[in-house]
């Protein structure tokens, strides 16, 4: 095998409970968003755009789905004849076999693999996050810092820092001190859940944590802090683009609600980077003779005959005459019959408002609707 | 059954499409906001499971190898089988009508006695319908036919550049014919052949290589077995604007986007990964189909949008058909266009064609 500068690591074995009855049948990472897109689809699209051509997906919680969907890889142009995209389930060994304890544990039960290719670095991401980002960036920069290990970090308001993994950084943007979740937080820099480590510095630790007892296994509980109480060199390299965790019902509306603005923070038009996804073979949609469609992205395979105000439409959903839509994600599959009103809520794949039914969501400070995949609602 | 393959021809006259066809084959033509000509008889064999496809190819090549690429989307990418690209020849004046130039296999023949099918379908590329060969070849077989027909029953003009066909009671060929006589049973430019048979006619009509395979199939009637089969679903033929106007239009009716996109036999093209279209809040869409990566902020109707086309405010566009790429700015009013690709139309631009007579706008061209 060709030796490889950078591999990455793709995690996506979680369930994302917070995201309820979107996560019933399916992992997170392969969730619908923005249409015709899946979570995964964004990470993946950004190694291809990053010349990272050896991907190993992690998988765990619920993968059929997830597998059916990533086939090959060829979706994302990364099935290569040296390298590609590998999925990467818990296996058994003359010791038994175990599931993935923790993030770190995952990686740390693929080390053959990863040895395979002899990396100078590893890339460690995880699939459930928007965002477009060139990894060759952060490779360049751990590079020139000689790190052992590199955090993509982002600012984010001081009041939500207490959400997320807080970075303290010297003038040189090496990490003096890592917090997850401060109730007091002294650093604005958000950890984004991306890292590259120098390989021979991973498996080191990997190696080590496994045997702590009292570790959790955990890349941000107990990796990073390892690394920085051993006095390695951690930097932390600034993203100033879109990113955005959507790990609940409510971020998960919202941003997808975010790409209705005629400049939306999140530009999917964009064509520097376009996001691949393992697109179906439908034809165009339709738009029937009495329908009114405004402000709302429409895929292809949709037929609508009702009226569609302000919501996601994804790839073959159906909207009956004199059914009503608005401010809502129809995700794929999904049908709202004659006559039928859906408003504030996001219906699942293949899931089916029936005639004359009205599944609405509060106001704006009430809960978002939500009716999970091939689940029926019908008129009360 | 026995093994099939395939054969699609795409090299064609096509001088009555005018600038469409201008830098692309018919093959290549875009139809249906995201689809090439040769996509439907592609997916066809696709959905038949024929693992082997020769393509009998255009002088004018660039635009459909871009297209057919490896050949993933219709599982032609294999280990055994998959795509064939064979050269075809250049026209001459004897062969303007031409669909199936027999020199073409002639000079092809290795592919016809190296492959591994018993049974060879042969297609042309400018008729658009969604049709399982399997259960035709099965029937072929079952008739102990040499050759089978494939046809519709419809009403097309004399002048259409269509072969006719008239079947006997039993439904055996009898006669094959540039005009229609009666009930007009329309030759869709697809038939079954067995391999053995193919081979005889290249060998038979070696010297006579002006002919068209179908001349050679009419000449031989009496004593090769040509039956006939009906396909009943909807078929388009394109070989005019207001042909491709009609058959554009056509997809706004339910009943044939039922029959040409039928779930089970889905027609597969190169996929471009283009963003969702997107409406903007002064989108009035009535009746069109619309294609992703579309920004859309004017009124539409009756309209084909192929990817990734921008309609900016206050713009009208009726009856037309709008290619890839296209910018069509604000308060243009079009109507009765057929617009190629990457064309721009600046602010305030009205055009109007008829439907016999549509306008249409080159390729690049900014108006």
């Amino acid at each position: 095998m060709r030796k490889k500068e950078c591999i990455a690591m793709l995690l996506a074995g979680g369930q994302g409970s917070r995201l309820g009855a979107l996560t019933r049948k399916t992992a997170k990472p392969v969730v619908a968003f923005g249409g015709k897109y899946r979570i995964i689809d964004f990470s993946l699209s950004n190694c291809v755009h990053s010349n990272i051509d050896t991907v190993g997906v992690l998988t765990q919680y619920k993968p059929l789905v997830l597998n059916a969907y990533l086939a090959n890889g060829s979706a994302w142009d990364l099935d290569s004849p040296d390298g590609g995209m590998h999925i990467l389930p818990p296996f058994e060994t003359e010791v038994g076999g175990e599931w993935y304890k923790g993030t770190a544990d995952a990686i740390y039960h693929n080390i053959d693999f990863i040895e395979q290719y002899d990396p100078t670095h590893v890339l460690i991401l995880s699939g459930d996050h928007i965002y477009k980002m060139d990894y060759n960036e952060m490779l360049q920069f751990h590079i020139e810092k000689e790190a052992a290990m590199t955090v993509a970090v982002i600012d984010v308001d001081i009041k939500d820092a207490h959400r997320f993994g807080i970075m303290s950084v010297d003038d040189n943007m090496q990490v003096v001190k890592f917090s997850e979740k401060p109730k007091n937080p002294d650093s604005t820099l958000a950890s984004m859940g991306i890292y590259i480590f120098r390989w021979d510095v991973l498996k080191k630790v990997l190696l080590e944590d496994h045997d702590d007892p009292n570790s959790s296994k955990d890349f941000g509980k107990d990796v990073i802090p390892r690394l920085i109480s051993q006095e390695q060199r951690v930097f932390a390299h600034r993203f100033d683009g879109y990113w955005q965790d959507v790990g609940t019902i409510e971020s998960y509306y919202e941003a997808q609600m975010n790409l209705l603005e005629a400049e939306p923070a999140f530009n999917l038009f964009d064509d520097d980077m376009r996001v691949f996804s393992n697109s179906n073979v439908f034809p165009p949609h339709y738009i029937g003779k009495n329908a009114t469609v405004e402000r709302s992205i429409i895929c292809n395979g949709s037929t609508i005959l009702g009226i569609v105000k302000n919501s996601i439409v994804g790839t073959d959903v159906s909207v009956g005459e004199g059914a009503l839509v608005e401010e809502s994600i129809l995700l794929p599959g999904a049908v709202v019959e004659e006559n039928a009103r859906v408003i504030r809520a996001i219906v699942g794949e293949e899931a089916v408002i029936e005639k004359n039914a009205c599944f609405c969501g509060g106001n704006k400070d009430h809960k978002i609707a939500l009716i999970g995949d091939k689940e029926h609602f019908v008129s009360a | 059954m026995k093994d099939i393959m395939g054969i699609i021809c795409t090299n064609y006259n096509d001088d009555d499409l005018n600038q469409l066809t201008e830098d692309r084959a018919l093959a290549s033509l875009p139809f249906g906001g995201r689809y090439r000509l040769v996509d439907f008889p592609l997916s066809n064999m696709k959905n038949s499971d024929i693992r082997t496809v020769g393509i009998i190819m255009p002088y004018m090549y660039r635009s459909l190898m871009d297209h057919l690429g490896g050949g993933k989307e219709w599982n032609q990418y294999r280990k055994v089988g998959g795509f064939f690209f064979l050269p075809g020849s250049i026209y001459g004046l004897k062969t303007a009508r031409s669909k199936f130039l027999l020199r073409d296999f002639i000079s092809n023949r290795p592919f016809v006695t190296r492959g591994s099918g018993d049974l060879i379908v042969i297609s042309g590329s400018n008729k658009i319908f969604n049709i399982d060969y399997r259960s035709i070849a099965r029937e072929h077989e079952a008739s102990g036919a040499d050759v089978t027909l494939i046809y519709k029953r419809s009403y097309i003009p004399a002048d259409s550049g269509e072969l006719f066909l008239d079947i006997n009671d039993f439904g055996r060929v009898s006669n094959i014919m540039h005009e229609p006589d009666g009930d007009a049973c329309c030759f869709l430019d697809t038939l079954i052949i067995n391999r053995e048979m193919l081979l005889n006619y290249l060998n038979w009509y070696e010297a006579l290589t002006y002919l068209d395979l179908m001349d050679t199939i009419a000449e031989t009637l009496s004593t090769v077995k040509v039956f006939a089969y009906e396909f009943d679903g909807y078929a388009g033929s394109i070989n005019s604007l207001k042909t491709y106007m009609n058959c554009s239009i056509d997809l706004l009716d339910e009943n044939v986007r039922d029959e040409l996109f039928i779930p089970e036999r889905q027609i597969s093209t190169k996929a471009q990964d283009s963003a969702p279209a997107k409406y903007l809040p002064h989108a009035h869409v009535r009746n069109s189909i619309i294609s992703s990566g579309c920004i859309i902020d004017g009124d539409v109707e009756d309209c084909i949008i192929f990817r990734d086309v921008i309609i900016e405010r206050g713009a009208s566009i009726k009856n037309s058909v709008i290619m890839a790429h296209t910018v069509i700015g604000e308060n243009v009013c079009l109507e009765n266009v057929i617009s190629d690709k990457y064309v721009h139309i600046q602010p305030g631009v009205k055009l109007f064609g008829s439907c016999d007579n549509p306008i249409t706008i080159e390729k690049r061209s900014n108006i």
